[in-house]
């Protein structure tokens, strides 16, 4: 069982949601479409690679038959998946701080929700509705979402710069290059290993490194 | 990057899909098991291998994705008590693409996995038999996205991975080549234009789910 993929980390939450979670629809779709300036803060935030919340209905459970027994439940759950950088208090701290009491309207009127301010609670009450994930995988362990970025941003000016280099005299190609170098001086710092976060990581590590040869 | 469907129905940002998926778990008792069907489905997932030897490392265009059991639905000590008659095997996962190009690719390279682990999903074993009804048996599956968020790119998976391998080797190259003339700049740039293939998606480049550097690095 990991919440842990490298530098990414996955949390899954679930709530239950007042009067069906009609508010909370109706906000979900008004925001992206009138208060993009107030999830700007999500983009900036950076420390998430891919984030989803969805409300399901007790007939959005699947029933597929064969037996299945149907859903009896009164309350509409608000679920909520994200996969981040770096470790969940800091994530929460940075969520709480680039949204502010935005932060209150993703979970608005979730039964037993206090609002993100004061911080304590509001990280209790993700922490009391969270799951652990039983297999979670990332594609890139190594990369952070900015490395993600960064590393578009320098493949497409390599490829023009590649394309370039060999009709250009020497003169030419050192003010291409530094040219490069100053736009993309923020995206080419080196990626490393995360940091050991158990000695069982450690442990797990080792071992693949030595079946690996 | 955010997208949000109109009434919830669009799983998607621009290219990047956000599947959510609820499979039930049968009830009752494995045969030949002393456990619950949800307690050996935690298992299998328990078992699968991780980072580059995950069965999802084979499945084309997956930027991230996770499996867990939702066993219960939360009581916040206010209300009525209620609880769910079935456990659910969630499957979530970010993607490059379209839904069912992306089912059909996961059934193709890793359909041993893929009946391993939904095995003792209701109505799985009596359903899916190929590529095509794996896909149905997902959309049944499926729940929408209220709201989708994209913090990273939505381009093809190739594309990031030969981004983060050239970000990493131009690091280095830049490093190394500090104080070159003009002459040896270029003919070492075009050196390693050469060797580093910018425009070859399919290597060199770093392999899918690779947590080290060393393993990374060896997918040429």
């Amino acid at each position: 069982m990991s919440n842990v993929a490298g530098k990414a980390q996955a949390l899954n939450v679930w709530t239950p949601t007042r009067r069906k979670g009609i508010e909370n629809r109706i906000i979900f779709w008004v925001l992206p479409r009138f208060f993009k300036k107030k999830l700007r803060g999500l983009q900036t935030l950076s420390l998430i690679h891919y984030a989803r919340w969805v409300i399901i209905a007790p007939k959005d459970f699947p029933n597929l038959g064969e037996g299945q027994p149907t859903e009896e439940l009164r309350h509409h759950y608000e679920c909520f998946l994200s996969n981040f950088n770096g470790n969940w208090d800091q994530y929460i701290d940075s969520f709480s701080m680039s949204l502010g009491t935005g932060l209150d309207m993703l979970w608005f009127k979730n039964v037993g929700f206090p609002n993100s301010v004061p911080i304590e609670p509001f990280h209790a009450y993700i922490n009391a509705n969270s799951i652990p994930t039983d297999h979670y995988y990332s594609a890139y362990p190594l990369a952070a979402s900015n490395d993600v970025k960064a590393a578009q941003r320098v493949r497409d000016s390599l490829v023009t710069l590649a394309g370039s280099a060999s009709g250009m005299s020497p003169k030419q190609f050192r003010q291409a290059y530094d040219d490069t170098i100053r736009k993309h001086q923020d995206d080419i710092s080196r990626l490393d290993e995360s940091v050991i976060v158990s000695l069982a990581t450690e442990a797990v590590q080792n071992q693949a490194r030595q079946e690996a040869f | 990057m955010v997208g949000a469907g109109g009434g919830g129905r669009l799983p998607k940002s621009s290219k990047h899909y956000g599947l959510t998926a609820l499979c039930p778990i049968k009830l009752g008792t494995a045969p030949g098991r002393n456990s619950s069907y949800e307690a050996v489905v935690r298992e299998t997932l328990a078992g699968l291998d991780s980072h580059e030897r995950s069965p999802m490392a084979r499945v084309p265009n997956t930027y991230l994705a996770r499996l867990y059991i939702l066993k219960d639905v939360f009581y916040e000590g206010r209300s009525q008590q209620e609880h769910l008659k079935s456990q659910y095997l969630f499957f979530g996962s970010d993607f490059h693409g379209e839904l069912e190009p992306y089912l059909r690719g996961m059934w193709e390279n890793i359909e041993p996995e893929v009946r391993l682990i939904w095995q003792h999903c209701v109505a799985f074993g009596s359903s899916v038999n190929s590529a095509e009804s794996f896909v149905d048996y997902i959309k049944k599956c499926q729940v929408s996205n209220t709201f989708l968020f994209n913090g990273s790119n939505d381009r093809p998976l190739a594309e990031q991975l030969k981004g983060l391998y050239l970000k990493q080797e131009f690091g280095d190259f830049v490093a190394s080549h500090q104080g070159a003339s003009d002459d040896e700049l270029r003919s070492a740039f075009l050196s390693f234009a050469e060797r580093v293939q910018v425009t070859k998606l399919d290597g060199p480049t770093w392999r899918p789910g690779a947590q080290t550097l060393e393993s990374a690095r060896t997918h040429s």
